[in-house]
């Protein structure tokens, strides 16, 4: 970090007024202790007790052990949420956010293309609504009815009306979560395209190198490193991904869409079982870790 | 956006310059990448254009169409039953955790940029990665652990949950921007006759402008824009911001008004954006720009 190299070159001197510390440091400290870290601990306590919010358990939850994850790991509601939020995850973040991201990023790098100014803005859009805006908006978009804007789409192609949310929930979420997470994905590479320089990209072209072949041999390798810290950043947003889901369809229809999110928050508030909830909420901590070291491990950086 | 995309003799270039055999290619290239941009520009705005279009029609419902042109929906939502509340309550909720949040992430930065003490490092990575963890993962826990300490379903507990969610990137940003800052100013001030605390008023209060800005930026957006928490810790529909406000009417099945939820989604959507415009320089320039490359 280059902050913690600044301040260790600068010889430390001798600070009166050492009890100062806590006043200024106090308040922070105890906001994130309470508000942040009480919180994620007091999680992994309640995922070993039958805590419920209401009912008998309410009253006087039991220490249960290791019996909610036994209980979940042999769900087939709780294993099949995991299970969407890999492919949702996997589509909407790791493939449909990298590909169009990149593209954008790249074609935000050509020096002739005029355009990029408003074209950087437009994609903007998606990414600074609140997440209730773009989730209205995408019930709008894919509503059923014959108007909608997707209909009206399909019209121009005369093809029939659809209601995609009800019929292909599960695309249309990741449709919807690639559209909200394109900008993302171009800052962070148009920020990591700014240190690959021209002069070796020109080179490889004059030497005859297709476009295709600079990108997958130069600008990618030289570019692994932010790709890599990307992946691992959307994939811990992606996984925690509820509000989009949850105003859209509510897991729905059926369970189609209930993803691990979405799986905790019905459990925990809809069928009131809390200790249910913060289990499952630990295994997908424990499993987004290791998904994490794997990026990290594949990215080559030490952590 | 333009200012970051500068110096490139590139691609396009080196195309028409080196293959001088091929312009047709080179062209047929140019359009395509044209297309693309048109295309991917398309699909991040044209979901917008129902918003924009019911929002101002008289008689508008989940379709796209010419508006009937009114401003009619606007006038409902500030004067109609419960919509002004909701406005009001997102404005609360969001100054003042934003307010608290700088409030202490300034004092925590400063002592963490300025002060030497054991487990500096420690507290700052640790601050980092415990924001990794995805809310939906601890919201439950700190459901129950808020209505044990009685602070669910009031304005200061949101508050306090927000403010101190967003503090390890407030604290992260300022004691960058604090970092900056010469301590020779400081020690100026104090030879001046100042305290430590006036040192702070008068010299990096000032100073610390851009990130304070960034911060400022980051934080409102966070909690303006927040959907799970308030859904969580709220149930007196007099407390319900913006946010679960529109989310309401829209599952209230069979009377949901389109042309005032999108009105409402336009006010929702009004300060993030007019904030955005103020501070897209600073937001750009310190905190991507350095959150990046660091």
């Amino acid at each position: 970090m280059t902050t913690a190299k600044t301040s260790a070159a600068r010889p430390t001197r001798p600070l009166q007024e050492r009890a100062a510390l806590p006043v200024l440091l106090g308040p922070s400290v105890l906001l994130i202790a309470v508000f942040v870290v009480a919180p994620a601990a007091y999680g992994i306590y309640l995922a070993l007790t039958n805590t419920q919010l209401t009912g008998f358990a309410a009253q006087d939850p039991q220490f249960v052990g290791l019996e909610n994850f036994r209980n979940l790991l042999g769900s087939t509601d709780f294993l099949a949420s995991l299970g969407r939020t890999g492919e949702f995850v996997l589509w909407s973040a790791i493939i449909g956010q990298t590909v169009l991201g990149m593209l954008a990023a790249l074609l935000l790098r050509q020096k002739w293309l005029r355009g990029k100014g408003l074209f950087g803005a437009l994609m903007l859009l998606p990414m600074v609504v609140p997440e209730v805006v773009a989730s209205l908006t995408w019930a709008s978009v894919l509503s059923s009815e014959d108007g909608s804007t997707f209909n009206r789409l399909l019209g121009l192609f005369g093809s029939g009306a659809a209601a995609p949310l009800q019929e292909y929930p599960m695309t249309s979420v990741i449709l919807i979560n690639v559209w909200r997470g394109i900008a993302f994905a171009m800052i962070m590479f148009q920020a990591a395209l700014e240190d690959v320089p021209d002069e070796l990209l020109e080179a490889s072209r004059m030497d005859g190198a297709s476009a295709l072949q600079v990108f997958r041999h130069i600008t990618l390798p030289l570019i692994r490193g932010p790709v890599f810290l990307y992946l691992l950043l959307t994939t811990i947003t992606t996984v925690g991904v509820f509000g989009l889901i949850y105003f859209l369809t509510q897991g729905g229809p059926g369970q189609e869409t209930e993803i691990t999110s979405v799986y905790i928050f019905q459990s925990a508030f809809k069928y009131s079982q809390i200790g249910l909830g913060s289990a499952a909420s630990v295994i997908l901590l424990i499993l987004l870790t290791i998904l994490g070291m794997t990026y990290a491990r594949l990215a080559k950086v030490e952590v | 956006m333009a200012a970051t995309t500068t110096t490139e003799p590139g691609k396009a270039t080196a195309t028409v310059g080196s293959r001088p055999r091929r312009p047709a290619w080179a062209i047929l290239q140019q359009a395509l990448q044209y297309a693309l941009m048109v295309l991917l520009g398309l699909f991040c705005v044209v979901p917008f254009a129902w918003v924009a279009l019911t929002a101002v029609d008289a008689d508008g419902g989940p379709t796209v169409g010419l508006p009937a042109f009114t401003f009619d929906n606007f006038v409902r939502f500030f004067t109609d039953g419960a919509t002004p509340r909701l406005f009001l309550n997102s404005v609360i909720v969001s100054f003042a955790a934003t307010a608290l949040n700088l409030a202490c992430g300034v004092l925590g930065a400063y002592a963490l940029s300025r002060y030497r003490f054991r487990g500096r490092r420690t507290f700052m990575f640790a601050i980092l990665l415990i924001r990794v963890i995805p809310p939906p993962a601890t919201i439950v826990a700190l459901y129950l652990l808020m209505v044990k300490i009685q602070l669910d379903d009031s304005y200061f507990g949101l508050i306090l949950v927000e403010a101190s969610a967003a503090l390890p990137i407030t604290l992260w940003l300022l004691k960058g921007t604090i970092d900056a800052i010469p301590f020779e100013l400081e020690e100026a001030a104090w030879l001046d006759g100042s305290s430590r605390f006036g040192a702070i008023g008068r010299i990096i209060l000032p100073l610390v402008g851009p990130g304070l800005g960034a911060a400022a930026m980051l934080t409102f957006m966070a909690v303006w824009g927040d959907f799970l928490t308030p859904l969580v810790l709220l149930q007196s529909p007099d407390l319900y911001p913006l946010s679960i406000g529109l989310f309401r009417s829209f599952t209230a099945f069979n009377q949901v008004d389109w042309g005032v939820l999108a009105a409402s989604a336009v006010v929702y959507m009004a300060p993030p954006a007019v904030l955005y415009l103020f501070l897209r320089r600073h937001l750009m320039r310190s905190s991507l720009g350095g959150a990046i490359k660091s």
